[in-house]
This record gives C-alpha cells, sequence and structure tokens, in this order.
C-alpha cells in the first residue's frame, strides 16, 4: 500500500507536485494519466526517492519512506522506464539478475530466478539469455526491462511510460502481457502514461493529473460516465468516448442466455468487447450475434438493443 | 536560421568588431613582439654572459613572413585537394575508392609529423619545398578525414528531400551537403593549420629559414635569450590562428 | 539489375598497374661504395637482365586483370598475390645486392630507391583495400603480415648485410637500444603520469563548474602552442630552477635534458586524456544511470558496475590518441636534449645521411602504428555489448 499526503515537489520557482493525496491499495493497477509536465513521473519518482519532496509525507505500509535506506528501499520496488535503461554492457540474464544479485542471493537461486522470469516474459532462454541490449527489439528490450524490474520478486512496481517507444501492435501486445502478469501476481503498480487508452485498458482506477494536482481519480467506467471537467473530457476524446467505454466492456457481462430462436449466424466470441460486437454487427449488418465461448460452442446471445442497453442498465 | 539573419541586422559594427577581439588582441600581441628586437635590455637578464642577446640573422618580420607563407601555401593546397579529394570519393562516380581513402586518412594521421618531415627530406632534399610538400601531405589527413565524417554524417532523410524535391547533383553538394559539413570542415582546416604551423617551425632543422630558427640556433648555441624569441612568436602566431578559426567556428 | 558481372574494382586496377609502372621504371636500388660517395642507382630491370624483375611483375598485372571482374575467390587469389608480393620483396633485394655488391666493395652499401618505397607503399595499400572488401578482422589482418614480417627479418639478417640501413643499425646498436629505451620511457610516463593526472582532473570538474571552465581552458591553450615553442619555453625556467637549486640538478633537471621533454609531453597529453576521460563519464546513456539507481545500486556500485565499464572504451580511446602524440613529440624532444629515437632522425639531418635519418623515423612510425593498435584492439575488445 502506497499513500502520499500533502505532497509537494518544486523545482526553483516551478511547482511540479503540488499537494496531491492519493491512496494505492495493495494489488491494485492504479495509473497516473495527464499531459506531459503534469507532475505524473516526479509524484512516481518521489515514492522510490529519485526525486525527494519536498513537502507532505509519502508512506509505504504505514512507514514513511524517508525513515528507510533509500537504497534499500529502491530494491524492494520494482522500476521499469521508457527507454529501458538496460546496461548495453550486460547480457540479458546478467541484467534480470541485477537486483538479486545486489541482494546477494546465492548465484545458483539467482539463474534459476532469472530463467523462471525469462519464461514468464515469453523469451526463449536458450535464445535471449547471452544476448546484448543493442540486439533485441524495442519489445524485447521493454519485456527484459519488465523482468528485470520483477526479478527479486518486489511487491510494488513503478513503470515510468514503459511502452510509450514501442508500436501500436507491441504496445497492445505488452499491455495485454502484463494485465496478465497482473491477474496472476498482484502487484501493487504504478503506471504512468500519457496515452488514454492504455490507461483505460489497464487501470484499476486512473488518476489524472493537471499542473501538478489530481484532477479526478476513479474507475476507468466511471471516469468515461462522470468527467469532472472539461479538460478530463478532453483527455478522454470527447466523442469518442461511447466507443472507448464499450472496448471495456465484455460481450460476456451483456449477452443473454441462448433463446428459443434460431441462432443468429454470425458468432462472437464470450471475451470479445462490445465495441468488437458493434463493428462486426455493422460489418455483416445484422442486429444480433452469437455468442461462442473458447471452443467455438454457442453459449449465449448478443442484440443490438441488449448492446446499446448496456449504458441504461 | 532566421534569428541569426536578424541578429546580424541589430548588431552594430562596434559589436561586430568586439567579437573578433580576442583573435585581433593576439594578432597584435604577435606584431608587438615581432618588434622585440628593440628589447635587448630585457633579454640581457635572461642571458648576461653572451654577447648577442638577439636573434639578428634576419628580421623577426622576415621570419614570420617566411613562416605564414610556407603554412599559408600549404594549408591552401591541403584545403583544395582535402576537400576536392573528400567530395570526390563521395560521388557515385568515385565511391570505390572511399573505404581506402578514408582508412588511409586515419592511418596516416598516426604517423608523428616529426617523421613525415623527415622522410621528405630523402625525396625532396633540403630547403622550403620539401616542408611545403610535406605540410601538404600531413595536412591533408585531418582534412579529408573531417570533409568526409562531415558530409557523411548528413542524415539519408536530408538527402532524400533534397532530391525529392528536384535538385540536381551540384545543387545537393553546394547547397546541401557543403553548408551542413562546412562546421566539422572548418574544424578539420583548423587542426590542420595548428599541426602545420608546429611542423613548420621543425622545418628549421632541414634548411627553412622561419620562426623555428632563433630556437634551433638558440638550441645549438645555448642562447636561452633566442630560443626564448623564437618561441614566443610561434606560440604567439599559433594562438592569434586558433583563436581566429574558434571565431569562425563559433559563428557557423 | 540483370547484369550479373559485377562493375571493375578501380581502386585495385588503378593500384596494381601503378604499382607495375613504378616497379619497372623507377630506380629500385642504388649502390655505393661507401658512407661519403653519392651512390649508383639501379633499376628493377637492370637486376640478372631483368627476368626476376618481370616474374614479380606478374603477381601484380594478375591482380590488376581479377580486379576487372572482381569476385569473393577472385579477391581472396589477389590478396594471397599481395601477401605473396610482400614477402618475395625482400628476396629479391637480397638477390640484387648479391649481384650488385662484388666482393670489392667491403664497405658497399644499398640504398632502397623510389621504386621499391613506392611499391612497398601501393602493396600495403591494397592490402588495405582487400581487407576491407573481404571483411577481414583485425586479428586476420596481422596474421597476414606474419609471413611478410618472416621474410624480411631472414633476409635481414640471412643476406642484406650490405644494406644501408642495416649497416647504420649495426653502427650504433647500442645507442639505438639505449635511444629507443629512452623513448618509450619517456611516453610511458609522460602518458602515466597524465593518466593519473587527468583522472584527478576530471574527479575536480565534475564537482566545480568553474575548475572545469578554467581546466579545459588551459589545456586548450597548451595544445594549440607548438611543440618546439613550448618545449622552448620551458628551458628557461628550467635552466634557471636546475642553477638555482642543487638538488634539482642532482636529479636531471636543468636547461636541457629529460625535465622541459617530460613536462611538454604531460600537458600535451592532458587534454587528449582529461577530454576523453570526461567525455566518457558525462555522456553514458542518463537512463541508464536512473535506472541503475532506481534497481537500488549504491553510487559506488552505479560507478564501478555502470559508469566505469562503460566509460573504459572512451577512456581507452584517449589513451591511444595520447600515446600515438606522446611517440611524436618525443621525437621532437630530441631537439633539447632530452634523447630518444629522434635524436638519430636530426643528427642524420645535420649530417645529410639520410639513412640515420630513416634508422629514427622508421621505428617511430612503427612504434605509433603498434600503440594505434594495440589500443584500438583493447578498446574493440571492452566495447559493451560485446562484440557479438
Amino acid at each position: 500500500m502506497i499513500e502520499l499526503f500533502d505532497v509537494t515537489k518544486r523545482f526553483g520557482d516551478e511547482t511540479a507536485v503540488d499537494g496531491i493525496t492519493l491512496r494505492i491499495e495493495k494489488g491494485e493497477l492504479c495509473v497516473l494519466v495527464g499531459t506531459s509536465g503534469c507532475g505524473k513521473s516526479t509524484t512516481l519518482r518521489m515514492v522510490n526517492r529519485l526525486i525527494e519532496h519536498d513537502g507532505g509525507e509519502i508512506h509505504l505500509d504505514g512507514q514513511p519512506v524517508r525513515s528507510f535506506d533509500e537504497v534499500t528501499l529502491r530494491r524492494r520496488i520494482g522500476y521499469v522506464i521508457q527507454s529501458t535503461g538496460l546496461f548495453p554492457h550486460w547480457t540479458v540474464a546478467r541484467n534480470i539478475g541485477l537486483v538479486p544479485r545486489l541482494l546477494k542471493w546465492p548465484r545458483a537461486r539467482v539463474r534459476e530466478r532469472v530463467e523462471e522470469l525469462m519464461r514468464l516474459l515469453g523469451l526463449p532462454v536458450a535464445e535471449f539469455a547471452d544476448k546484448y541490449p543493442r540486439q533485441l527489439s524495442g519489445g524485447q528490450a521493454q519485456r527484459v526491462g519488465v523482468a528485470r524490474a520483477l526479478a527479486a520478486d518486489p511487491d510494488i512496481l513503478l513503470m515510468d511510460e514503459p511502452f510509450g517507444a514501442l508500436d501500436p501492435i507491441t504496445r497492445e501486445t505488452l499491455q495485454h502481457e502484463l494485465r496478465e502478469l497482473q491477474a496472476r501476481l498482484h502487484k501493487t503498480i504504478v503506471f504512468v502514461t500519457h496515452d488514454m487508452d492504455e490507461a483505460l485498458s489497464l487501470a484499476d482506477r486512473l488518476v489524472v493529473m493537471h499542473q501538478g494536482r489530481i484532477v479526478q481519480q476513479g474507475g476507468p467506467i466511471e471516469l468515461l460516465h462522470d468527467p469532472a471537467n472539461a479538460f478530463v473530457e478532453s483527455l478522454l476524446g470527447g466523442m469518442d468516448r461511447g466507443l472507448k467505454e464499450a472496448a471495456l466492456i465484455k460481450v460476456g457481462e451483456r449477452m443473454l442466455p441462448l433463446g428459443p430462436r434460431l441462432l443468429a449466424s454470425e458468432r462472437i466470441a464470450y471475451g470479445a468487447s462490445l465495441s468488437q460486437a458493434l463493428s462486426v454487427m455493422l460489418w455483416h449488418q445484422v442486429d444480433r450475434l452469437t455468442v461462442v465461448d473458447e471452443e467455438d460452442i454457442p453459449i449465449g446471445e448478443l442484440s443490438l438493443r441488449r448492446l446499446l442497453g448496456a449504458r441504461a442498465s | 536560421m532566421k534569428s541569426t539573419a536578424l541578429d546580424a541586422r541589430r548588431i552594430t559594427p562596434l559589436a561586430r568588431a568586439r567579437r573578433w577581439l580576442t583573435p585581433l588582441a593576439w594578432l597584435a600581441l604577435l606584431l608587438l613582439s615581432a618588434g622585440m628586437g628593440q628589447l635587448e635590455w630585457l633579454f640581457r637578464l635572461i642571458e648576461p654572459d653572451v654577447r648577442a642577446v638577439v636573434y639578428r640573422r634576419s628580421g623577426f618580420f622576415a621570419l614570420l613572413g617566411q613562416h605564414i607563407l610556407v603554412v599559408g601555401v600549404a594549408s591552401l593546397l591541403a584545403v583544395v585537394l582535402g576537400v576536392g579529394a573528400a567530395i570526390a570519393v563521395t560521388r557515385p562516380a568515385g565511391r570505390d575508392f572511399l573505404p581506402l581513402v578514408s582508412q588511409l586518412a586515419s592511418i596516416g594521421q598516426t604517423f608523428p609529423p616529426v617523421a613525415v618531415l623527415a622522410l621528405a627530406v630523402p625525396v625532396l632534399g633540403f630547403g622550403t619545398l620539401p616542408i611545403i610538400v610535406a605540410l601538404l601531405l600531413y595536412g591533408l589527413l585531418p582534412i579529408v578525414r573531417n570533409t568526409l565524417a562531415g558530409i557523411g554524417s548528413i542524415p539519408a532523410e536530408v538527402h532524400e528531400a533534397a532530391r525529392g524535391m528536384g535538385m540536381t547533383a551540384g545543387q545537393v553538394l553546394r547547397q546541401v551537403e557543403l553548408p551542413l559539413a562546412a562546421p566539422v570542415i572548418l574544424a578539420g582546416i583548423r587542426t590542420s593549420v595548428t599541426i602545420n604551423i608546429a611542423t613548420a617551425a621543425l622545418g628549421a632543422t632541414v634548411g627553412a629559414s622561419n620562426l623555428g630558427d632563433p630556437i634551433i640556433t638558440g638550441i645549438v648555441n645555448g642562447n636561452t635569450a633566442y630560443i626564448v624569441q623564437g618561441a614566443v612568436l610561434i606560440g604567439l602566431l599559433a594562438l592569434a590562428v586558433d583563436s581566429g578559426f574558434e571565431r569562425l567556428l563559433r559563428r557557423g | 539489375m540483370a547484369e550479373g558481372r559485377p562493375p571493375p574494382n578501380w581502386v585495385l586496377l588503378s593500384l596494381m598497374l601503378g604499382a607495375a609502372a613504378a616497379w619497372l621504371t623507377l630506380d629500385a636500388v642504388s649502390v655505393a661504395a661507401n658512407r661519403i660517395v653519392p651512390g649508383t642507382p639501379h633499376s628493377a630491370l637492370d637486376v640478372m637482365n631483368g627476368w626476376p624483375a618481370l616474374l614479380l611483375a606478374v603477381p601484380m598485372l594478375a591482380v590488376a586483370f581479377l580486379a576487372w571482374r572482381p569476385h569473393d575467390k577472385g579477391l581472396r587469389l589477389s590478396l594471397a598475390a599481395v601477401v605473396a608480393l610482400l614477402t618475395l620483396l625482400p628476396l629479391w633485394l637480397s638477390a640484387a645486392t648479391s649481384v650488385l655488391v662484388t666482393s670489392d666493395m667491403p664497405q658497399a652499401r644499398v640504398a632502397i630507391g623510389a621504386s621499391l618505397w613506392l611499391l612497398l607503399f601501393l602493396l600495403l595499400l591494397a592490402l588495405i583495400e582487400l581487407r576491407t572488401r573481404l571483411g577481414l578482422s583485425r586479428a586476420t589482418a596481422w596474421l597476414l603480415l606474419i609471413p611478410v614480417v618472416a621474410g624480411w627479418w631472414v633476409a635481414l639478417s640471412l643476406w642484406l648485410e650490405p644494406l644501408a640501413l642495416l649497416r647504420e643499425y649495426q653502427a650504433r646498436s647500442d645507442q639505438f637500444i639505449g635511444a629507443l629505451g629512452t623513448h618509450l620511457m619517456l611516453v610511458g610516463a609522460a602518458v602515466a603520469a597524465s593518466l593519473i593526472l587527468a583522472v584527478l582532473l576530471v574527479l575536480a570538474m565534475r564537482r566545480h563548474a568553474g575548475v572545469r571552465r578554467v581546466g579545459f581552458g588551459v589545456l586548450n591553450f597548451l595544445q594549440t602552442i607548438p611543440s618546439l615553442a613550448l618545449f622552448g619555453l620551458l628551458l628557461a625556467p628550467l635552466a634557471w630552477l636546475g642553477a638555482r637549486f642543487d638538488w634539482l640538478a642532482s636529479i636531471g633537471v636543468g636547461g636541457i635534458g629529460w625535465a622541459p621533454a617530460f613536462l611538454a609531453l604531460l600537458g600535451y597529453s592532458l587534454l587528449p586524456m582529461v577530454r576523453n576521460i570526461h567525455v566518457a563519464l558525462e555522456e553514458v546513456d542518463p537512463a541508464v544511470i536512473e535506472s541503475a539507481h532506481g534497481m537500488g545500486m549504491s553510487r559506488r556500485q552505479v560507478f564501478l558496475q555502470v559508469r566505469l565499464p562503460l566509460a573504459l572504451p572512451v577512456v581507452l580511446e584517449g589513451l591511444r590518441i595520447t600515446t600515438v602524440q606522446a611517440i611524436g613529440l618525443t621525437a621532437v624532444a630530441a631537439l633539447i636534449g632530452a634523447g630518444g629515437l629522434g635524436t638519430f632522425i636530426f643528427q642524420g639531418l645535420g649530417q645529410a645521411a639520410m639513412d640515420m635519418v630513416l634508422l629514427g623515423a622508421l621505428p617511430i612510425i612503427a612504434l605509433a602504428l603498434l600503440a594505434d593498435a594495440l589500443f584500438g584492439s583493447l578498446s574493440e575488445c571492452l566495447r559493451p555489448g560485446g562484440a557479438a
């Protein structure tokens, strides 16, 4: 659990972070989102004390971060940044094993852990262990970056625009992988991004920042429905909000059980989103879809009314 | 680009002259020092026991002129040949020679200039000509190397854009490649001239008469006053020229 | 591109045609009865009716022919031909010497002439070109030079006694070894001292911006002063110090000698060293440093495990520049009585004895190239990310 009480940071005359109070629960994926210069990265870096806060207090599991030795503190917190910061003179395996080695784990255990993480992040050990960072693609390098941050099994993971420099397809894949990883590991993650789509698709809770202050916070649907002001609304994409929301809701949540009627000719997967369902309807000019499970067995149906009604319910 | 044009308009002639203050100050000091034949009493302090304390075999202005002439001719030729060669090997027709020329330019720079000067003598004999040739050959290397580096570092997009706009090969060279590479080329010329001024002084050992002369004569005869006179003048010449380049580079 | 045939390699073609032309027309050797009299020049075709010279011209023309339609196999063949030529040249020289120097000329001296020098130069250029085209590694290139060096070594030790350069060396081999030692000592001492001083200076510069500004200003200023002038300017105060303090004079500090040479060398060496160490430590990717801190590395760990290994190749590059520069400057230092290989150059120039000049100049060039290659390959080995 991370708590910020009235935290302030000034750089010279500029106030980068202006009295932020925030509580991030254990196992929560909290996304700080906002335009560049809004203070989101500064906030993140004050948690592991790469930047020291000027005013207020930051607590980690109830203890002020200043009470920890900064080096010990950082070894307990995973940290991932956009440009990966992988050490160019070390192999992938050595990069991933950094923190365990700093913590003086026995050599065999470090190697075991490194291999476990490489498998977890889809990096075949034989192929990648001895490569150097410059031999990796952007996506691969960022996987190594995440593996390195997870190496000592920290409770908390800080991620500063980790996928910002990747192409859209790789970015989406890694977002998906992060969601799956989080479903298994239940870390407390603070994730900074300026990309609202990324924020909406990852966040348990969004914290929108502007000019060093928190403008609004809440779950993705909550924000979409009820933006606090015009700034948040514009960040959310104005007229596209409907589609954005539909992208967050699964077909399974809105479908009805199979009725007595004939099966509709077009099918949609149980786990697909409402926006995908809408797209299928538009494309085939139908108003009813058959919902199928992973084995392609029909388990329900979704009508256009039902799809639209989602908003009302 | 636009801002420098605006700045230039706002700058008064006085301010413009002030930018050249450092090189001009060195130059003035150099010319003043060339008149140090008058300062016999001062050098008397360094060498109280010898008869002649001021180098008189030829005037300091003549030596300075000789020095500048040798370095000037060699450097000018080196610039023409060096930049020309680098341009030639970066054109499609000469590209075959690019790897060899660029390797030669970097390997050649590991040769100590003294050794090059010494090797020129058996081939060319004593006197001013071998020095000019040696300076020219050695001075080529940094110029070629920097011109190649300057042209080579121009991003491919810039090149493509220039050609895409319909510029001819000559226009691309004159209006895009050379202006963009100019600071790097100028830095190469500066290195070349600095080395040449120093190496030319050594030419006194192979029979050229220039500012190295008083130093060599002083060393041979154990006359420290001569050494100081030559050393001060060469040092000031080098500083004046170098600060001139510094000024040029900062504008570019 | 329907055309299957590669375009001619104009570089090799012109190098080899030039080499053949120079070889067959210019003077290859000159023979003098003793050190004083001028030599009689001979072209390669004069020796043994010219057939060995023509035989050697065959591989040159063959390489030129292969260069007309270059392909991988042809280039490898050319490489073999060039290495063979470089190895055979000393043998030809030996044969020429044995024919031209008769037993009634015990003091005879054979000097290498323009065509042989030019041929050597052009063949080395061809070697560089072939190495680039074939993408050979540094190590392979060195291996290729082994037969060449062996050929020259065998010829020099067995048959080339009348070679002027060798005679010059034999006349003063003790002096040569001594000069070489002095040269290496001066270079080594100056480079080592500048490395230590530069590290201290950079540490101070990283603390205080003022030190950085002034430091670079002074070092740039020093670097601009021509070597002869700096040596000269140091003579006067050191002579004064030597005359004033006996203990300084007793360790050799005086106007002339090692002291001004060492100080000037140190001054010149500091700029490239400081600049490279400074750049090396400053320009490590900030993201790498940040993530190192973010991972919980202590300051010491960040410096020793991240900054230093990443900086090392750049520092080595500084060491390379400094060493190569110092080798050349030490030659100039001979003028102010510091000894070293430059002594031969300036004595030779003074006596118009060109072979003596070569005795100084060639080893200096060899030393510079060797230092360059040594540090170059060392920093290549240490390049971050390894050679993969």
